[in-house]
């Protein structure tokens, strides 16, 4: 898929794909995460959100396979400099968890 | 902003902690300051980028500086070649949208 191509089809998460979260104190091992799971496998970031509290959550979404290479490689970069809070990979979440993902939407200023 | 050779974070507890961090940072190697976030609860952190060795030593100093003041470093990391969608992420605490106008 070329970059222009994904950069027109910007839209919602509907919970069409699998859904991978790495949560952490702090922003910086969320970033490191982030970066690594980007690199792993074939995902692209969704979201973004400082909760509070310190804990921040990056989300990704793509095939269960990729999503899954890349919270396991993402959690253990998030753990490898900072605190690592939760991880998961919901294969096939329910449109309304989308729609929360959605709030928290990468793309929206 | 164009896509950084290397990415240093550092993140403390306190701003008093994180500004002296980031003086040695940008004393220390030819970097840049990208931006600044506080992100809850007393946790800050500040963003760099430049060259890999740049960023690394930079990050360093920055952990010292702040080790001397007896302070507490909660992590730190260079990522060097940063995947360019973390730009999504890191342009949001960017010192350009941040300031005031």
């Amino acid at each position: 898929m070329s970059q222009q191509f994904k950069e027109n089809m910007r839209m919602r998460y509907y919970g069409e794909n699998a859904l991978g979260l790495i949560e952490t104190v702090g922003m910086v091992p969320a970033l490191y995460a982030s970066d690594m799971m980007l690199k792993a496998a074939d995902v692209e970031l969704i979201s973004y959100e400082n909760i509070g509290s310190t804990l921040v959550t990056v989300m990704v979404k793509g095939d269960v396979a990729a999503v899954s290479a890349a919270v396991e490689v993402g959690a253990k970069a998030a753990a490898s400099i900072g605190t690592l809070t939760a991880q998961n990979v919901m294969a096939r979440p329910i449109p309304g968890v989308g729609d929360i993902v959605s709030c928290h939407d990468i793309d929206v200023e | 902003m164009s896509r950084a050779r290397a990415l240093g974070l550092l993140e403390a507890f306190g701003l008093v902690y994180v500004l002296e961090a980031a003086d040695a940072m940008m004393k220390t190697a030819d970097v840049e300051l990208v931006g600044y976030e506080n992100v809850a609860s007393g946790y800050i952190s500040v963003l760099i980028q430049g060259d890999v060795s740049a960023c690394q030593a930079a990050v360093e100093s920055g952990v010292a500086a702040i080790k001397a003041m007896g302070g507490e470093v909660y992590s730190s990391v260079v990522i060097p070649s940063p995947h360019p969608d973390l730009a999504k992420i890191t342009k949001r605490y960017a010192l350009k949208s941040l300031l005031p106008a």
